[in-house]
């Protein structure tokens, strides 16, 4: 008797067909794996399943019986509990605060501090998930928090954990714990679906694999069946090349130059901590990191967005530490933000207002402060075209681009900028497969143009594809520099998480849950 | 662009005006709706009433005067806010600017005595709007610096003003006699009534030119709000300050100042406050005295909002309130009904304008959710 | 002339001016905390003060009137709560707009009751509720500090008192019962409250409502206790100064009474001074504007960055 299933969920936003009369069981003590790209329509479906969306057809059955989930909370008390990709956690309260959240134990809506401490512990304990109840989210790592994510879903009863893209913010290690620990509740007599679009972990964790692709499944498997080019014919649909081709790297002369800089970070703690690399011409340098490690900071102090406290930061021979990101752009550096929503474009503008953001004081752009509405449009045309943007005009508003549109838009802008150092930060987070490849392209292109290109990326496969060099960046040093031929994603990771000296031991399971934590340098 | 997809777009164009227009004119048909709702509740007649007010602004030359004369300092404000709002910058304290820029120009127009008109009038003007600007100044350095916000610093500072005005026109600047006011201003450095401009015969001819006290102010408020909608549409300057108020990260990547764009926006939006004060003064009453606005500043929140932050919207969405401020004695007058019956109004309309943003914030959203939430 | 200023009675006046501006900031705190920015305590404040005068002048008796000015509260932040709870109107224009309303529904209600604009009739204050004697420079030590306790603890009228009661229940209950946990954990990520069977709608609409009563019982103490009768508009920017209090009191019930204290003192100080300008010689409207220039000093310099809710002032989206 299957714990959940899902017979024929269908669900319409206007103009897009999200799922197609998708259907799946989940047996007790199961992990089935939800395969597909961005927008392939997995997490509808979950949200569906968690009340967080109404189906417009379609019935969900939980112990056969078929129910309406109207709420997050008919969800709980059905027994499913949810991971969120972007955490439901309240950072300034506790661990225990979070936890008990909606179903506080005590009297007369007075709350049993003393009880609710104890209940987070039991749990913490009997699923070997440990975690200090009175520490405040905000001061915990990102694995710690998606403990804590675990641990709410078990403390409210779920049956059925659903794990949406849960190793999207972790290590190589803290993923190999999460593993551990999915298995181990597993056997424990929970089931749970994992939401995921990487193709080495559905191999590694499911039982069974659902392949999704535009709102419909494709196709079930299982480990033993498929490999991982059989897995990515099905989620794309077509053959896909892994990796991508480029030929060998012609090193000019040195562009960027930094040295020993210090960057403070928003609450004033030093979060870049003496770094210093360069990188020339015709070369991609590549910076491998867990998120949080300094490299939002470090990519800012370059970029002109942060001051750095120490060091210095050449471009081509001129100091430019201190350069504001007008000064910067001014100097030739271009600048792929890492969160393209937030810093990369103006939503509510259009096209054309967005592709000249940087260039809207310069010719023939802008003349004394006067733009000209003719040359924007001529600018913008060309880019569009030469970036392949698909639109019908350079007047349709930001916002109402796709995903890997947006991110065209933000390329076009810095590489048609021209300029002498293009900055990548994360240039392919939440892009479907034909964008990335696109945008990985580009920044092969501008290589072998001769420019310097720094990136930025928590993707291995995007680090080992492209780049010439990598350095490891862990807790604000760069702890480690490899020449490409040099590196693989697990020796990459050992460095990112602090370890030092020799190959890791590929069979050893982490020991204790704090590794990430308490990892010393080299 | 092939002349089809010319024609598509410019349809495209219309039917986007026509959902910008139409909000807003609902907004003020249902805020009138229930304006004569609450009239009706209150035992008053809601018809004659509204005959009456538009009787008092519409009805003869001389009330329309009266309402170009209430619009003037409208428009100016209203184009303030709206300058404001572009950086997402509230200066809901436009009315302390005002006051300031009034003081400026009653103070420099008796310093200048005995200049001719064209020194007089140029000078008066821009010292209320570097009057205005520097009002806005220490609010704008405050939210720039630190993120205090101007709600709270503009408010405050309004109240200063509005003592400090009182101060001077009690004590150093008062003029001899009983009543706490500043001397008159010089011929030179008043601005001078429409009807004036024409000689008898013309308006003999042309009965609808006498406008009463309706003044040169308003040329000067349509020529300003002419000058800030091209600002806003063909300046760095005025893509800096659309950009950092839809979205100051981007702007900041994009090279833009945010502080710096914040400062100048805030300081502009103070100089048309400050502008706004100046003509009451130099059009209206000659002189300053503390209660020269009868919260202008205040309504030109009313008037951006209505006009959803558009300069050249700004004029009609003036002549509104501007109307309903002058009609409302002539309501009093001959129905009855108490003024306040106006701010009430204006109240309703705020309320409606905002609320029908959830139109097109639905839409969006649903558009977002279709993108972005697949997946 | 420094013990002339000094006195008992002038702490006494800044307890009493503080009271207002501190049931407005701990409502303003509680509404901030969910999620929802409220300039509208000006207008409620307003609305409340008129309603308690409307009241008791119609009944005769004051505490219907509190009664009234409390409810009064309710039902215009009743307002806000659906225009930006459920329409998901941009909050301060919103609460904007409610300001301009307060202003023109009291104008108008005025002139309809009593047929005049400017002030109403005066109503018989409410009094305080001890009556302890003590006197000045009576006898001795023990006497005298006996005189400033009572002058200053024990002189006040009840909403006084009931103001530093609910600073202390309000910060017990957010930090210890469940309508404080979800109350911050609303205002710093609504969904987070919303995914685990929260009503995040229920809890800013309740959160709302509350700061409405207080902001009306704030109302109720300017008329009612204090001045005696309603003039148009005589909130005079205190729901703004409120605002400020709340920020200089890091968003907590017992911070927002502190920094309320700290504003009526400095009320109380230029009243005081004002009886010695003769002395003093600087114009009145300067004593005048010292709560206002305090405010953008406190906001400038003392606050400094402080942060409030993360999801403060943003709409709510389900799903």
């Amino acid at each position: 008797m299957p714990l959940l299933e899902l017979r024929e969920i269908t669900k319409v936003f206007p103009g897009v067909l999200a799922n197609d009369r998708v259907s799946m069981r989940l047996e007790r003590g199961e992990i089935v794996a939800l395969l597909g790209e961005n927008g392939a329509g997995k997490s509808t479906l979950m949200n569906v399943v968690y009340g967080l969306l109404t189906a417009d057809g379609g019935e969900v059955l939980v112990d056969d019986a078929p129910v309406k989930i109207k709420s997050p909370r008919h969800a709980i008390d059905l027994g499913i509990g949810m991971v969120h990709q972007h955490f439901m956690l309240v950072e300034p309260l506790t661990v225990t605060e979070n936890i008990v959240l909606g179903r506080e134990p005590g009297r007369l809506g007075v709350i049993d501090f003393a009880t609710a401490r104890e209940r987070v512990r039991e749990i913490s304990e009997r699923y070997g998930l440990r975690v200090d109840p009175d520490a405040k989210i905000i001061d915990l790592s990102v694995g710690m928090q998606q403990r804590v994510e675990i641990l709410k879903a078990l403390y409210q009863g779920a049956r059925v954990l659903i794990l949406d893209e849960p190793t999207a913010v972790l290590t190589p290690q803290e993923v190999t714990e999460l593993f551990t620990v999915v298995r181990s509740l597993v056997d424990e007599g929970l089931s749970a679906v994992f939401i995921t679009h990487k193709l080495e972990e559905v191999v590694a964790i499911a039982d069974r694999i659902l392949v999704m692709r535009d709102g419909k499944v494709v196709g079930e498997t299982t480990p033993a069946a498929t490999d991982e080019i059989g897995l990515a014919r099905m989620m794309v649909g077509r053959d896909v090349v892994l990796r991508i081709e480029k030929g060998a790297s012609k090193r000019g002369a040195t562009v960027l130059e930094v040295e020993d800089i210090h960057v403070d970070d928003d609450r004033g703690l030093e979060a870049v901590k003496g770094i210093s690399f360069s990188v020339s011409g015709g070369e991609i340098l590549a910076i491998a990191g867990v998120d949080g490690n300094g490299q939002r900071e470090l990519v800012e102090s370059i970029v002109g967005l942060r001051r750095p406290k120490g060091g210095r930061i050449e471009l081509k021979g001129n100091d430019i530490t201190h350069a504001n990101a007008r000064a910067s752009i001014e100097a030739g550096v271009s600048h792929i933000p890492e969160d393209r929503h937030r810093r990369g474009l103006v939503l509510e503008f259009d096209i054309a207002e967005n592709i000249i953001l940087g260039d809207h004081r310069t010719p023939p752009v802008a003349r004394n402060g006067i733009m000209h509405p003719k040359a924007i449009t001529e600018v913008a045309r060309k880019r569009i075209a030469d970036y392949d943007i698909r639109t019908p005009s350079e007047r349709v508003d930001a916002e109402n681009l796709s995903g890997g549109n947006q991110q065209k838009v933000v390329v076009a802008r810095e590489i048609g900028r021209n300029p002498e150092l293009l900055v990548a930060a994360q240039p392919t987070r939440g892009l479907d497969v034909g964008a990335i490849e696109f945008v990985h392209r580009q920044i092969i292109r501008e290589r072998d143009a001769g420019k310097a290109v720094l990136l930025v990326s928590l993707e291995l496969e995007e680090v080992l594809s492209l780049a010439d060099r990598i350095l490891v960046i862990y807790e604000g040093r760069i702890v480690k520099e490899f020449a490409v031929a040099d590196a693989d994603a697990e020796t990459l990771g050992y460095y990112m998480t602090g370890g030092g000296g020799s190959k890791i031991d590929k069979d050893a399971i982490p020991g204790t849950p704090e590794t990430p934590a308490t990892g010393g340098d080299e | 662009m092939s002349a089809a997809a010319e024609d598509r777009s410019t349809n495209r164009d219309w039917a986007a005006i026509a959902q910008k227009v139409g909000t807003p004119f609902a907004s003020v048909l249902l805020a009138i709706l229930i304006g004569s709702l609450i009239m009706w509740v209150s035992g008053y007649d809601p018809i004659a009433a509204y005959a009456a007010l538009f009787q008092g602004s519409f009805g003869t030359p001389k009330a329309f005067g009266d309402t170009l004369l209430k619009s003037t300092p409208l428009i100016l404000a209203g184009l303030g806010l709206a300058y404001g709002f572009r950086a997402n910058l509230f200066n809901i304290g436009a009315e302390g600017q005002l006051f300031m820029g009034g003081l400026a120009a009653g103070w420099l127009g008796l310093v200048l005595a005995g200049q001719p008109w064209y020194v007089a009038l140029p000078l008066l003007l821009l010292a209320a709007m570097l009057a205005g600007a520097a009002w806005a100044f220490i609010p704008a350095i405050l939210k720039a610096r630190i993120g205090a916000h101007e709600v709270i610093t503009t408010m405050m500072f309004t109240y200063i003003a509005r003592y400090f005005v009182s101060y001077l026109v009690i004590g150093p600047l008062k003029s001899p006699g009983q009543i706490p006011q500043t001397g008159l201003l010089p011929p030179e450095s008043q601005l001078p009534r429409i009807q004036s401009l024409f000689s008898d015969a013309t308006l003999q001819a042309m009965p609808f030119l006498k406008m009463g006290r309706a003044h040169m102010g308003i040329l000067v408020a349509i020529v300003a709000a002419v000058i800030v909608w091209w600002v806003l549409k063909y300046t760095t300057l005025g893509y800096e300050n659309r950009a950092v108020g839809y979205n100051p990260w981007a702007a900041e990547t994009g090279g833009i100042s945010v502080q710096w764009t914040t400062v100048k926006a805030l300081c502009i939006s103070g100089s048309l406050a400050g502008l706004a004060g100046a003509v009451e003064v130099m059009g209206v009453h000659h002189r300053l005295f503390d209660q020269f606005s009868s919260g202008f500043g205040f309504t030109g929140i009313a008037v951006a909002l209505l006009a959803k932050n558009h300069p050249i919207a700004v004029i009609p969405a003036a002549l509104l309130f501007g109307a309903l401020s002058a009609g409302a004695g002539t309501m009093q007058l001959m129905a009855d009904v108490p003024q306040k019956i106006i701010l009430i109004v204006q109240a309703l309309v705020i309320f409606f304008v905002a609320a029908e943003g959830i139109v097109t914030y639905f839409v969006k959203q649903r558009q977002k959710e279709a993108t972005s939430n697949v997946g | 002339m420094l013990a002339d200023i000094i006195t008992p009675d002038l702490f006494a006046s800044a307890l009493r001016m503080a009271t207002p501006l501190a049931l407005a900031a701990i409502g303003g705190t509680i509404c901030e905390r969910s999620g929802v920015v409220n300039i509208a305590l000006e207008g409620i404040m307003l609305c409340g003060a008129f309603a308690g005068v409307a009241v008791t002048l119609a009944v005769g008796n004051a505490w219907l009137g509190v009664l009234a000015a409390v409810l009064a509260g309710v039902v215009i932040a009743a307002i806000h709560a659906f225009t930006s709870i459920n329409l998901r109107s941009d909050q301060v224009v919103s609460g904007t707009a409610i300001n301009i309303l307060a202003l023109g529904l009291t104008g108008f209600l005025m002139e309809i009751l009593y047929g005049h604009p400017g002030t109403t009739e005066a109503v018989t204050t409410i009094k305080p509720i001890f009556r302890f004697a003590s006197e000045r420079g009576g006898g001795g030590f023990v006497a005298e500090v006996w005189h400033w306790v009572n002058t200053i603890l024990f002189s006040h009228t009840p909403i006084v008192y009931m103001a530093i009661i609910i600073a202390i229940a309000m910060q017990w209950a957010m930090y210890n019962t469940r309508w404080g946990l979800h109350l911050r954990a609303l205002g710093e990520h609504p969904r987070a409250v919303d995914t685990v069977g929260v009503s995040v709608l229920k809890g800013r609409w309740i959160a709302v409502l509350i700061s409405g009563a207080l902001a009306g019982l704030a109302g109720a103490n300017l008329t009612l206790e204090q001045v005696g009768s309603f003039t148009e508009n005589m909130t005079n920017g205190r729901g703004f100064i409120a605002l400020a209090a709340n920020i200089f009191g890091r968003w907590t019930p017992v911070g927002s009474y502190g920094a309320s204290l700290l504003f009526g003192f400095a009320d109380a100080l230029q009243i005081k001074l004002q009886i010695f300008r003769g002395e003093i010689n600087i114009p009145p409207q300067f004593f005048l504007m010292l709560p206002y220039i305090l405010t953008v000093i406190v906001l400038a310099g003392v606050v400094g960055r402080s942060v409030g809710p993360a999801a403060v002032g943003k709409p709510y989206e389900k799903g």
